[in-house]
């Protein structure tokens, strides 16, 4: 009797299903028009976002004072969880507005009819934003906010006493004395490995040698140990001894370069007094500029509170904190980052960023990441 | 109860179905295809590998302390037992938490050469020597799940021994078959004991499978099924995107609902014959022939309870030491209570994620506790119709969600609200779903064994006294069950505090935010600011005294005579 019953219960959630529920499929169709809006105008603006520090209790409660509107935030972990959740939501989206996904997904959400136009691109602010935060997409569809480039970092530390001679190619990682000791987030969960995988393969396309491209690298670096995580934390807070992970609870160490931002350095010499043992790795082509955007939603309920929400975020009263509040730069003309403990100094600037077109990484990325795994595996 | 196991099933075949139709394979491929995948089976010989050796420590350890506890006449038993019951109902990432700051360098264990963590000296030795890549974070893996379930075996155990007649003991010395140590294991203590250590046991084996936030802190470069579906569980159930992820969690779920399964099904089997062989005399006759606690068995207890606090004081002292920027140097501090308290960089204040677990968890309470009970009394008054499989049938039915994936129960209710009622998607009440659907079958395991004894008769009288049908259910039943009731309540609302797993796939309204989500959101920001790690561990302190004070509650009314309660 058991037997039957367990048989009768895996036989009943795992059946063959597929085809049974005809409703499941309705959103295999993809419609690129202004949809109705997905869910009730209650009056309130509906932010979907991962943690964006920038977004505090008070920055919030200004724009509320000031526009009337109410804001209600919909968290996901990072920019992938952003553009999963609109994925799954997209014939009746939650949210008003989306605050949060970076270059490397963008296309994918405007392929998918994700976004609306917003009206800001003619928007005195829209004039300032640089050309650098510009160049991956330029459109209607989505705003700049922030950016930084993404590149290697590396413990000084460990280079000075051991003897070592800091990469000059990315090759050199390959090699024995970094054997067991690069951390890398994973570019199929982590929004800045995907990025700096995006990065290995425009520099590998632009080397001296025909005959290697990223993912012969890739391999290479996994027979040499490295050590592959599911996010950026992971990789840079418990196994890089450069950061400030070696002073936080469950730190590995072991680990003396991993993918994080060029200005990583400076936010760890601004939180410690103008120290850091950390530095980037600024080499050719081996950086990409992220760069993260806001759009507002197609379905959303509330437009005009989305509008106004781009208009604050990119005032330069707002803009300019992102350096203090979400560790990246400001996108506005004449914005910095600050000089305060060395944050300036010590944030690196790339020489030559990788330029592969956000329509070529859309196209691409699934088998990019399909051959990231392969390779890895 | 029909509903009850919809409200169960039906996000999960909601779930496969998407899976199925977005994937285009059936879940028979799927299956098929897990074992093709180098991921998926490092993924589960790993699950397998910890979830076994947690098991057997945690069996390991537990025994003696159960023997101590159920053999001798302790003085403040109730509150013994309740802190070596505390571990079960600490929230996980609050275990995490302490279990990291136990093993850290320096810590407490890397004082006397023990570093868990980065593996150097004694621990660093063994993997050179063995070959064996991060030793040290299995190890750590498995000490906090021991930690976790120990009171699992103590439970189960423990009351079996303090309610058996100890004349057998003496009778059997008489006999040619318990002469020895080893004729009396062979001839009373296996038979007596064997059934409650295995179904203590299998359950080991089920949490320890299912574990997530231990997993995902203290084993960063291994996968269990549980962490790889997390990881792959966003993208999952979307056409035409990262199918690859769908791939995984349709395979994955139904690989460790077949394991889980079958696991559950024996710890309810081995619980039905456990509970017909013990019980026989009561406790408070069965301790006045006790012997006051020997040396041996104090030491045993006083390890036991040191074991228990550790982790958790850990977690208190490390929310007031902060370290200082740029050093390895900290000094004691209460301004990481204070911001934590006033919620800045961009977190919820502590406040307001306390009330907002505590209108979850009583949500929680009001929806579990009633469909428990009434669940439990239908199951026992199948029973007492002499319809036995059907009894069984509907018991088992309420176990399901303790071999559900969190993953699969979010994306099917998210999946189903989004077919039925988009509109309800922000409803903030929402998140209590997945509470209730993992809380009710532990109301019923509370519930049950007391609605089993409970005389009908008492019912049957207060009705033919004349009194209302809801007088003669107060007074002929509800007042009978008052101390269990108290018990599932208090563990109702400790699970639900302590919650997050599930809720993880739902879309969160930032405004109703509770503290083990404030924890996890501390928890995974960049830490560059020197408050971030000891804000979290306020919000675990919070969270960690609010679950004790329900658990204790639960402790002073819990009748002496029922102990393995879970």
């Amino acid at each position: 009797m058991k037997t039957k019953m367990i048989f009768c219960i895996i036989l009943l959630v795992t059946a063959s299903t597929a085809g049974c529920l005809g409703f499941l499929e309705d959103d295999k169709e993809v419609i690129c028009e202004v949809l109705p809006a997905g869910h009730e105008d209650d009056g309130k603006l509906r932010i979907i976002s991962y943690d964006v520090l920038a977004l505090s209790d008070s920055m919030v409660e200004q724009f509320t004072n000031e526009t009337g509107y109410e804001v209600e935030f919909i968290k996901e972990d990072d920019a992938g969880g952003i553009l999963d959740q609109m994925m799954l939501t997209k014939n009746a989206q939650q949210a008003d507005l989306m605050i949060g996904l970076d270059n490397t997904y963008l296309q994918t959400a405007i392929e998918n009819c994700l976004l609306q136009e917003t009206g800001f691109t003619s928007n005195d602010n829209y004039q300032n934003i640089s050309s650098s935060a510009l160049e991956p997409y330029s459109g209607p569809l989505a705003i700049p906010f922030d950016q930084g480039p993404v590149c290697l970092n590396y413990d000084e530390d460990f280079v000075d006493e051991d003897n070592v001679t800091a990469p000059t190619s990315l090759w050199d990682l390959t090699s024995e004395v970094w054997k067991g000791k690069a951390a890398f987030p994973s570019p199929v969960t982590s929004s800045p490995g995907r990025s700096f995988m995006v990065a290995t393969i425009d520099y590998f396309e632009n080397d001296e040698d025909d005959t290697t491209n990223a993912f012969d690298w890739w391999r290479a670096m996994a027979q040499n140990d490295a050590i592959f995580t599911s996010g950026w934390t992971e990789a840079y807070e418990t196994h890089y001894t450069g950061g400030y992970g070696e002073y936080t609870t469950g730190h590995i160490g072991d680990a003396h370069i991993t993918v994080s931002y060029c200005q990583s350095p400076g936010v760890e010499a601004y939180y410690a007094e103008n120290y850091t043992h950390s530095t980037s790795l600024v080499l050719p082509k081996a950086t990409i500029q992220q760069v993260e955007y806001t759009g507002i939603i197609n379905g959303a309920a509330n437009v005009p509170a989305a509008e106004l929400f781009i208009e604050y975020l990119l005032s330069p009263e707002i803009n300019a904190q992102m350096p203090e509040n979400n560790l990246m730069y400001p996108v506005l003309e004449g914005y910095e980052l600050p000089e305060t403990n060395g944050y300036r100094y010590h944030s690196d600037l790339p020489t030559e960023n990788s330029d592969i077109e956000i329509e070529r990484i859309n196209d691409n990325m699934d088998s990019w990441l399909s051959q990231w795994q392969s390779a890895t595996e | 109860m029909c509903g009850f196991i919809a409200l169960t099933l039906t996000p999960l075949v909601y779930a496969i179905a998407r899976l199925e139709s977005v994937t285009g394979m059936s879940s028979i491929t799927a299956i098929g295809g897990f074992f093709n995948g180098k991921s998926t089976l490092n993924a589960l010989e790993f699950t397998i590998l910890e979830a076994t050796l947690s098991t057997l420590f945690t069996v390991v350890v537990g025994l003696p302390l159960a023997w101590a506890l159920g053999r001798y006449n302790w003085s403040r038993i109730k509150l013994l037992r309740a802190i070596l019951a505390v571990p079960f109902v600490t929230p996980s990432i609050i275990v995490a938490m302490g279990f990291l700051m136990l093993i850290d360098s320096p810590g407490p264990l890397t004082a006397i050469g023990i570093d868990l963590r980065l593996e150097t000296g004694l621990i660093g030795e063994l993997a050179s020597a063995t070959g064996w890549s991060n030793p040290g974070h299995l190890i750590a893996l498995i000490t906090a799940h021991v930690w976790f379930n120990i009171s699992l075996v103590v439970r189960f155990i423990e009351p079996t021994l303090s309610t058996m007649n100890r004349t057998w003991e003496d009778q059997l010395r008489l006999l040619p078959g318990g002469h020895s140590w080893l004729s009396r294991l062979r001839n009373l203590w296996l038979p007596v004991l064997g059934p409650a250590t295995l179904c203590a046991a299998s359950l080991c084996f089920v949490f320890s499978f299912t574990s997530f936030a231990l997993v995902r802190w203290l084993t960063p470069n291994q996968d269990t099924l549980e962490t790889l579906m997390a990881k792959s569980g966003g993208s999952a159930g979307i056409y035409g995107y990262r199918i690859d992820t769908s791939e995984i969690v349709l395979s994955t779920s139904l690989v460790q609902l077949l394991i889980l399964s079958i696991a559950i099904i024996t710890a309810a089997a081995i619980q039905r014959k456990h509970s017909s062989m013990h019980a026989t005399i009561s406790e408070s006759l069965s301790k006045s022939s006790s012997q006051m606690p020997t040396r041996p068995a104090k030491i045993t207890i006083l390890a036991g309870l040191l074991f228990a606090i550790t982790p958790m004081l850990m977690v208190v002292i490390a929310s007031f030491r902060v370290r200082n920027s740029g050093s390895t140097d900290t000094e004691f501090t209460n301004s990481a209570w204070l911001e934590a308290w006033s919620g800045d960089y961009s977190t919820t204040p502590i406040p307001e994620a306390l009330s907002n677990s505590l209108v979850y968890c009583l949500i929680t309470l009001a929806v579990a506790l009633p469909t428990g009970w009434i669940i439990s009394s239908c199951i026992a008054r199948l029973e007492r119709e002499n319809r036995l499989k059907t009894a069984q049938l509907v018991e088992f039915g309420t176990m399901i969600p303790l071999a559900l994936s969190a993953v699969m129960i979010g994306l099917g209710i998210l999946l189903g609200l989004l077919k039925w009622s988009p509109n309800l998607f922000n409803w903030a009440f929402i998140p209590a779903i997945p509470h209730i659907i993992i809380t009710t079958p532990f109301v019923i395991r509370i519930l049950l064994p007391a609605i089993r004894s409970l005389d009908v008769t008492y019912y049957e009288q207060a009705m033919m006294l004349g009194l209302g049908p809801l007088k003669a259910w107060w007074h002929g039943k509800a007042a009978f069950l008052r101390a269990p009731l108290v018990v599932a309540g208090a563990l109702t609302m400790a699970f639900s505090l302590g919650e997050f797993g599930a809720s993880w796939v739902l879309i969160r309204s930032g405004s109703w935010d509770t503290l083990s989500v404030l924890i996890d959101q501390l928890m995974s920001q960049p830490k560059f600011n020197p408050l971030i790690q000891p804000m979290a561990m306020a919000a675990a302190t919070v969270l960690m005294v609010l679950t004790f004070t329900l658990f204790f509650i639960a402790e002073k009314f819990r009748d002496n005579s029922e102990g393995s309660g879970f």
